[in-house]
Formats: structure tokens, C-alpha cells, sequence
């Protein structure tokens, strides 16, 4: 995913002159093309989150269109003031990318992981926040949201990310049906999006198939999927690797509730609580429960409950 | 050449319009926004290359009032100087106004940006004047900070930011008030050497008496006091109303009308928006 998202922005700086990345001391010989072809339009603030984001303001009021970029831990919650007032109040078109979002640093501990950034980029008003769950995704998003006028998050990964591929093409703000299949649906976002694929193909040899559907916008949130996906599936069960605030799972939760709609909904992700003993993540995802095959299991055990005569 | 003797009389009006406006208003933060009352008005009738007619000229200079609960004495001066309508200065604090008590770009749209939270004038700033850089403009960019304002983290990362980019075309006028909102600067975070500090993070500084007119012309006119080195110029202030003085209590009191006439008789000057 870095490295999709460092040919796009390359690719996008190369198209608009306008655009112009800020980073907070981090991505090591990542933007290095970046640099040899546009020098000055690469800003390193140094480990200062804050004027990283005061920065980015600054040049988006002179009609700039900058790209910042840091941890996802260090770009989100650290920042946040910044991000709420600098940008969020300003309305400023500044894309905030955090890099190794989730559980990525599993390893590197508690300081490391972010599990809360969608939540807290879903609070500041304006702000379309974006889960890509591939290197294409990460790809085709970043140029559509710089034609945003209003500020972005993204969450991106690590290296060497599987991708996948989908009729459906990728459209901001629009869900991305990955799987069409009937009766029961899987909603990821972000990173769990190969996780439910995973799942999905070892179903498909049980004659078991739901519906997988990727949110790579968490705000603002496709609703008119959840239509389509209400008159679709009965069952739904959401995937997200973030806490069960702020993220899909509680985003779905609120859309249904809004609309009156009574549905079996479940969740797969992580427990509310800072994760100790720096575990490997396919551990963490396993034993929080929402891996590929915890995912087919609760899959399967749905399939057959929806069966059974009512 | 500037005209002190006028830029004196204009700070005097300027001051009995802040105190009239906060008591209009019914809200406090006056000794906050009297002590930057000579500041402003010898950057806005003196040093800013900015027309009044033209708010939005590429080429202006850039000014950022980010101690922004001081902002009557903003509102004053802007509408003296014909950026908004004398009238206007009536609605200071009316609730869907253009001049709330924390200026919000959204209702007065001439502004850089809005203000309220503290420590983000001068790095906003700092990013501005890199997109100058860029757009090969020479306009220059001016922060008027409070030393409260100082205490923010973010003000020194800014600082770092601007020395590590060289940008001499900017200004941080701190008004050294010796106050913040609930004791005295010195005291609470040891802001003894505000000019020291800034020259340690790579800054030019100068610490001038921020009433004499001269002197702050004089230092605006020096900037930058090195090339190469954005320029502190930490202005030691008061509140300029006998009564109002090294209390911390006129950070936040409402001004009744007792003391708004003493006050105004302390001055001998009509606020500019009841001139007939």
C-alpha cells in the first residue's frame, strides 16, 4: 500500500502543481522519486505533528492542495486540535494520510497501534474518511480525494498487501460490492476487506455465499448500499479492524436505527482496550476473532441458522 | 515616515472603542485586548502592504490576530481602517454577527483565519509563507501572539519550522502583557525571557515597549533584523486604564457602566463608531 500510495502521489503532483506532501519524519527512502522530481513541494517538519498539520493549513490557504503524512497513531490523535480547528474549521482541502494504520505496528506496542483513527476522523465535521483495503484502492482514492474540497483522511498499510479484484470499480463514497452472493452479507473496510475474501473462498466450496461488500468510505457513509444490501441479506456481519466506536460497525448500527430497520447484526474486530504484550497481528486477529477463519466460521454458523424453518 | 502624533491619537480612539465594545458586547477578555491596541494600529496604518479595498490581493501581507479573545481591539482597528463598517462595530458579540467574540472566518470572511485556540496563528503562518515561497511572492506574514499563548507547545514547534525555512518576511509581535487567564505569566510557566527563547530556536528578537508608537514602528520597519531569521519582536505591554491595571480579573469582568464612563474620562476620547 506505501508504495501504491507514493506512485499516486507522485503520479497526482505530476498532474496538479498545486499538490505538495508534508511528512512527519517518516517514510525512509519511500518518497525519494518524489523528491528528485519536485525538491521543494517535499517538506520534512520533523517529529512535530502539530505544525505538521498547522503547516499543511497554511499552504492549503494559498491554494495548495497538501498531502501530510505520519503514523496513524502519531497523524491522528496526537494532531487532533490541529485537525479539528486548523483544517476541520477551516474546511481546508488537506488529505491526512496514516500510514500503518490498525494493527499494523502490532509489534511495536500500544503507542503504535491505531485503532481509534477512523473514530476520531469521523468526528470532525466535513471530513470524508477513506479505509482502502488494497493497493488499488489506495490508488484509485487518493487522486479522487485531492479533487475534494474539504479535508480526508486515509488510512493506508504497510508493504506487499494483497490485492484483489472487482467488476465494481472504486468511486469515493461509493461501496464496493467484492462478492455478490445472497441472504447473508460481510461488510469490511479498510484492511479486513482480504480477510473476508479469504473466507469467502474457502465457503464458496460449501455452496456458501454472502454477499461481501468493501466500505473504503467510512464518511460519508454509502447509504444507499445499506438499502440495497437491506432487501438483500438478512444477516449482516461487519469486519473492521478498529474499536466498535466510531468505526463501520457503530456507523451501520446508527443508519439502521435511524431508519428503523430491525436486522441481525454482528461484529467481528477487536475488543475496546489497548492491546499488550506486542503480539503478532495474524495472532491478534485470531485471537480477537475476526481472522479469515473466524470470519468464515461465523459465516457458516449464520448460513445454516438462516436455513432452518421459521 | 510615519505620523506618530496621529497614530497615537488613533490608538487612544481605538481603546475607548474597545472598552465601549465590551461593554455593548457584555463580554470580557478587555485587558487581553487593550494591551495589543498600539501593535495593531502601527501595523495596520503603518507596516502592512495591504489595501483595505483589495482583502483579497494575492500580494497582500498576511496578518494572523491569533490571541484571538483580544479581539475587540481587532474589530476596532479593522473598521477604523475601512476594512468593515464602523456600524458593524455595534453587532461586537451578537449571536450570528460578523464580529463574534473569538473571530470565525465563516462570519468574517477578510480574515486569514479564525482564531479562539491558542498556538496555531504562527504555524499557520509558517505554512503560508512556504506557499509564498512557492508562488514567488514576496508578501510577508505577521502573528500577533499572547504570552499566555506562548505556554502552547505548538508555538515552538512553529518556531523551529520557520528557522529551519528561513523566513525572514515573518513577523511574531508577542504581547507581553505579564498576564494569562488565571495568574501572571512568570509565574506560571517561568516566561521570564520570551526573547531569549526565540533566538535560541534560531529567531531574530527584540523586546521594545509595546505603547511607544516610535519603537514599534522602528522595530517593524528593521524587520528582518537578520536575513535569513524570522524576526520576535516581544512588545512589554499594560492595559492603559489606571484601574484595570496587574489584574488579572479584567481577563475576564464584564465592564459596567460606571466604570466604562471612568474609563472613557480616564482616556478623554470618543469610541470611533458613536463619532457623529
Amino acid at each position: 500500500m506505501r508504495r501504491a500510495f507514493a506512485e499516486a502521489l507522485t503520479e497526482a503532483a505530476e498532474r496538479d502543481p498545486r499538490v505538495i506532501f508534508l511528512t512527519g519524519d517518516l517514510g525512509y527512502g519511500v518518497f525519494d522519486d518524489f523528491i528528485a522530481r519536485f525538491g521543494p513541494r517535499y517538506i520534512n517538519v520533523g517529529v512535530a505533528e502539530a505544525q505538521l498539520v498547522n503547516a499543511a493549513a497554511g499552504l492549503a490557504r494559498e491554494g495548495f492542495r497538501p498531502v501530510i503524512y505520519s503514523i496513524a497513531s502519531f497523524m491522528t490523535g496526537r494532531p487532533f486540535e490541529q485537525i479539528r480547528f486548523s483544517v476541520g474549521y477551516g474546511r481546508l482541502p488537506v488529505v491526512i494520510v496514516g500510514a500503518g494504520g490498525g494493527l499494523c505496528y502490532s509489534e511495536c506496542g500500544v503507542s503504535h497501534h491505531a485503532l481509534d483513527d477512523y473514530a476520531l476522523m469521523r468526528l470532525v465535521p466535513g471530513m470524508t474518511v477513506v479505509a482502502p483495503g488494497d493497493p488499488g484502492e489506495v490508488r484509485a482514492l487518493l487522486g479522487q480525494m485531492l479533487q475534494l474540497p474539504g479535508p480526508s483522511y486515509i488510512r493506508i498499510g504497510k508493504y506487499g498487501e494483497p490485492t484483489y479484484e472487482a467488476e465494481a470499480p472504486v468511486v469515493l463514497g461509493r461501496a464496493r460490492m467484492l462478492k455478490d452472493g445472497d441472504r447473508l452479507a460481510v461488510l469490511t473496510t479498510g484492511e479486513t476487506a482480504p480477510l473476508a475474501l479469504d473466507a469467502l473462498s474457502e465457503l464458496a466450496g460449501e455452496n456458501i455465499c454472502p454477499i461481501l461488500c468493501q466500505f473504503h468510505t467510512l464518511a460519508p457513509l454509502d447509504t444507499q448500499a445499506l438499502e440495497t444490501l437491506h432487501t438483500r441479506a438478512d444477516t449482516w456481519i461487519v469486519v473492521e479492524e478498529a474499536y466498535r466506536h466510531g468505526a463501520l460497525f457503530s456507523g451501520v448500527q446508527d443508519w439502521l436505527y435511524a431508519a428503523g430497520i430491525r436486522k441481525r447484526l454482528l461484529r467481528l474486530g477487536p475488543n475496546e482496550d489497548f492491546v499488550l504484550g506486542n503480539p503478532r497481528r495474524e495472532d491478534l486477529r485470531r485471537s480477537a476473532g475476526f481472522d479469515a477463519p473466524a470470519i468464515a466460521k461465523t459465516c457458516r454458523a449464520e448460513w445454516s441458522a438462516g436455513k432452518e424453518p421459521s | 515616515m510615519a505620523n506618530v502624533s496621529r497614530l497615537e491619537s488613533k490608538a487612544r480612539a481605538i481603546r475607548a472603542t474597545c472598552l465601549q465594545m465590551a461593554f455593548e458586547g457584555k463580554e470580557g477578555h478587555l485587558s487581553s485586548s487593550l494591551t495589543s491596541v498600539d501593535i495593531l494600529v502601527v501595523l495596520y496604518y503603518h507596516a502592512l502592504r495591504a489595501d483595505p479595498s483589495r482583502a483579497d490581493d494575492p500580494h497582500r501581507d498576511r496578518i494572523i490576530f491569533s490571541k484571538g479573545h483580544g479581539c475587540t481591539s481587532l474589530y476596532a482597528v479593522l473598521a477604523d481602517r475601512g476594512y468593515v463598517p464602523r456600524a458593524a462595530l455595534r453587532d461586537y458579540n451578537v449571536p450570528y454577527g460578523p464580529l463574534p467574540n473569538h473571530p470565525c472566518e465563516h462570519a468574517l470572511p477578510l480574515l486569514e483565519m479564525s482564531s479562539g485556540s491558542l498556538g496555531h496563528g504562527l504555524g499557520v503562518a509558517a505554512g503560508i509563507l512556504y506557499g509564498l515561497r512557492l508562488k514567488e511572492s514576496s508578501a510577508r506574514a505577521f502573528v500577533v501572539m499572547g504570552d499566555g499563548e506562548c505556554n502552547e507547545g505548538s508555538v515552538w514547534e512553529a518556531a523551529m519550522f520557520a528557522a529551519a525555512h528561513h523566513m525572514d518576511r515573518l513577523v511574531a509581535l508577542v504581547d507581553y502583557n505579564g498576564m494569562q487567564a488565571v495568574g501572571r505569566t512568570d509565574e506560571i510557566m517561568g516566561h521570564t525571557s520570551l526573547a531569549a527563547k526565540f533566538e535560541a530556536f534560531g529567531w531574530s528578537a527584540a523586546v521594545i515597549d509595546g505603547h511607544r508608537i516610535p519603537e514599534i514602528v522602528d522595530a517593524l520597519d528593521r524587520a528582518p533584523f537578520q536575513p535569513g531569521r524570522p524576526t520576535a519582536i516581544v512588545a512589554k505591554t499594560c492595559v492603559g486604564v489606571s484601574f484595570m491595571e496587574n489584574d488579572v480579573l479584567w481577563h475576564y469582568r464584564k465592564i459596567s457602566r460606571e466604570e466604562l464612563d471612568r474609563a472613557l474620562a480616564e482616556l478623554a476620547e470618543t469610541p470611533i463608531h458613536l463619532e457623529t
